[in-house]
């Protein structure tokens, strides 16, 4: 698992690659927290690269939503692949966090 | 003609790559979509870590894991000799429906699992977890 940060149009895309799983989930909620600046008010965790998710990983991603949540910023969570996404649907994570299909579409809807 | 797939895994965390790893060889050959090689290694990466972290005694040393796929379906069992748990029953139902704030952080495993396959049948004999799993597969 890696995680490459960038800046775009005033938010922080984090992009993860590879897989998340229980025994490297607490890795991925370091790297998260380590490229998040205080100042960033928009994350886009975009899972192109991503071929993998266990309930370890959504776990990180939940409190990082509640995180975002509690210091007014915003987070979208963008390009699942198939199975990505029919996680999100069973846990309910895509009524509660905002999902885009592309890295732009979730662009586009933060300028909104 | 079904083909089957055994592992016998220590009670370590770690051994979840030896899973994964022995679940692509053999979703590979037998031609499984990815999607379904994602289902299976999610099920036992839940299932595992639950016996492993919750499940464990000191009599707890050995995980049995079993895949037997038949044109049709694949049928996942696990044995393991730590505390009873039936996943059938024993886990409590997640809240889907609180917003970001008020949801709580975890409890999502067994779920998954519930959801993602077709069959889930728990039974403890001499002192063993016996639990069965069934996916229904299109021919």
């Amino acid at each position: 698992m890696e995680v490459h940060a960038e800046r775009d149009g005033g938010a922080l895309i984090a992009q993860a690659a590879g897989r998340i799983d229980g025994s490297n989930a607490r890795e991925f909620e370091s790297a998260l927290r380590a490229t998040l600046s205080k100042q960033d008010s928009a994350l886009i965790l975009d899972m192109q690269s991503l071929s993998y998710i266990s309930s370890a990983g959504l776990r990180v991603i939940l409190m990082v939503a509640k995180m975002l949540q509690r210091r007014g910023g915003k987070f979208m969570v963008c390009s699942l692949s198939e199975s990505i996404d029919e996680v999100f649907e069973i846990s309910g994570f895509n009524r509660i966090i905002p999902t885009h299909a592309t890295r732009s579409e979730a662009l586009a809807a933060l300028g909104e | 003609m079904s083909r089957k797939l055994s592992l016998k895994i220590e009670p370590r965390a770690e051994e979840l790559d030896t899973i994964t790893a022995a679940v692509e060889e053999f979703g590979d050959a037998e031609k499984w979509a990815p999607e379904l090689v994602f289902r299976v290694n999610l099920v036992l990466e839940e299932l595992g870590l639950n016996i492993i972290n919750y499940g464990g005694t000191e009599d707890l040393h050995e995980i049995e894991i079993t895949l037997t796929s038949e044109p049709g379906s694949l049928t996942i069992e696990i044995v393991d000799n730590g505390r009873p748990f039936d996943p059938t029953k024993d886990a409590p139902e997640p809240d889907l429906d609180s917003g970001v704030a008020e949801r709580a952080v975890g409890g999502l495993g067994v779920y998954l699992v519930r959801t993602m396959m077709d069959e889930l049948h728990y039974r403890r004999d001499g002192g063993r977890n016996y639990l069965t799993l069934v996916k229904e597969l299109a021919k």
